[in-house]
């Protein structure tokens, strides 16, 4: 305790940390959280029962839980696959045989997935039976439902990188649906695979939307999800 | 309430007219929805590739007095089944599932309960008998049939080219 306290009087710990320790009054301890970013993604006051565990089953919390491991194993995955053809299929080989725990942070982004689409759509469930879709949390829903479309979309350009039989077909089936939607599905369709067939470009497409393009919007969506949680009045 | 309306009308005949103001500022906001919507076009265009590297539509198979009778050729290249069932009578059937794009399989002895040969889908198990026509679902519509034309001794096959039953037999 008091080498804490003598570190809290260093500059160091000062210019990091802005509040000045001790604490002793409620103002102090609420600085604490003003003065953090990463602590006040709660209110400095929250109602007791949105941080039980019973109330929330902390689904929301999981779920990016989940994004942030899939990040961080999804970057380190990036340095050894390459999106083409030749070559897709053969990285995703080496990562399971020949690179050091290569098949353990597959199996953990994989996991991670199917965890994640699993906890949103539990999230999403308890959210409904909870009633907090109404006024005036509408428009939160909606991104939720955003959210939840950008994960399964995330899921589904990442089925096709191992680039494998299942994924061929997969994205073969996939984007022939896509080209039932009214009047621009054929477009759209061709857009998404950069062509007629699968090829090349269809790679380098869908790595490019599950790398890139759908990271970036879910974390924006993300940001404005919580935003709009503490705008609304915190948890129903 | 008569008099809020008419002056409400009185104020907005006033704003109607244009000023220097107004001209500027729809000029400035004309200028950006031009540039918005090509910026939308040119990024269109971009994502649209000029040149694809897709294999070619037409192909050739033979000489035809080397396919036996009564056989299929499967090119999976171009997904194509090319049928000769008698002597002289070829055809070509996509290979395609119109359900939803899977490359389906030819079973000459047949499968699912039919004896004759059938045409099945790995993906959701569609049927197809030999002309292509649907079995069992969930397949919508019958197979496409390709053009075949004679050159020469070979056969060309050009898969851009859907024809109907009447016209997909070729007779030599
Ligand atoms: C990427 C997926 C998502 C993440 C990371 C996420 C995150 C969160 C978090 C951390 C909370 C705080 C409460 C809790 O933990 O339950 C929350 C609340 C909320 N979420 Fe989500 N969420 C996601 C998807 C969704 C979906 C699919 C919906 C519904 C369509 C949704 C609608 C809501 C609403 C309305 C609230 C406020 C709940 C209340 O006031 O009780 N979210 N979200
Ligand atoms: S794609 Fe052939 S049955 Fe669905």
């Amino acid at each position: 305790m008091k080498i804490l306290n003598n570190l809290a009087k260093t500059k160091f710990w000062q210019s990091v940390f802005r509040t000045k320790l001790p604490l002793s009054t409620n103002l102090d301890r609420s600085l604490v959280i003003f003065n953090s970013l990463t602590l006040h993604i709660h209110p400095v006051k929250v109602r007791l029962r949105a941080i039980k565990f019973s109330y929330t089953f902390y689904l929301g919390m999981i779920s990016f839980f989940l994004f942030f491991v899939l990040i961080v194993t999804g970057v380190l995955l990036m340095l050894y696959y390459q999106p083409a053809i030749p070559h897709a299929y053969r990285n995703m080989k080496d990562l399971e045989y020949v690179v050091s725990n290569g098949s353990f942070l597959r199996n953990m982004h994989r996991w991670s997935a199917h965890l994640m689409v699993i906890s949103v759509f539990l999230h999403m469930l308890r959210v409904f039976y909870k009633g907090a879709y109404k006024p005036p949390r509408e428009f939160n829903w909606i991104i939720g439902i955003v959210l939840l479309v950008s994960t399964l979309l995330l899921s589904y350009t990442g089925y096709l990188l191992p680039y494998d039989q299942l994924s061929y077909w997969a994205v073969t089936v996939g984007t022939n649906i896509v080209q039932y939607i009214p009047v621009a599905g054929k477009e759209i369709r061709f857009l998404l695979l950069g062509g007629n067939e699968i090829g090349e470009y269809t790679l380098v497409r869908f790595y490019v939307l599950h790398c890139v393009v759908l990271p970036l919007v879910m974390i924006l969506l993300i940001a404005f999800h919580f935003w709009r949680i503490r705008k609304d009045g915190g948890l129903l | 309430m008569m008099e809020k309306n008419n002056s409400g009308m009185k104020k907005s005949n006033s704003e109607n007219k244009i000023n220097r103001r107004k001209f500027l500022i729809s000029l400035g906001n004309t200028a950006t929805g031009i540039v918005v919507l090509g910026g939308i076009g040119v990024t269109f265009e971009y994502l649209t590739p000029n040149v694809l590297l897709e294999i070619p539509k037409v192909f050739k198979i033979g000489p035809i007095n080397s396919i036996q009778p009564n056989s299929v050729i499967f090119e999976p290249e171009q997904r194509t089944f090319v049928v000769r069932e008698e002597q002289g009578s070829f055809y070509a059937l996509s290979a395609v599932c119109t359900h939803l794009g899977c490359t389906t399989k030819w079973n000459d002895i047949g499968a699912a309960g039919n004896s004759a040969a059938v045409i099945s889908c790995p993906c959701h198990g569609s049927l197809f008998n030999k002309y292509g026509e649907v079995l069992q679902g969930p397949a919508p519509r019958t197979l496409d049939k390709y053009r075949v034309q004679l050159e020469d001794d070979k056969l060309v096959i050009n898969t851009g080219e859907k024809v109907s039953e009447d016209e997909m037999i070729l007779k030599v």
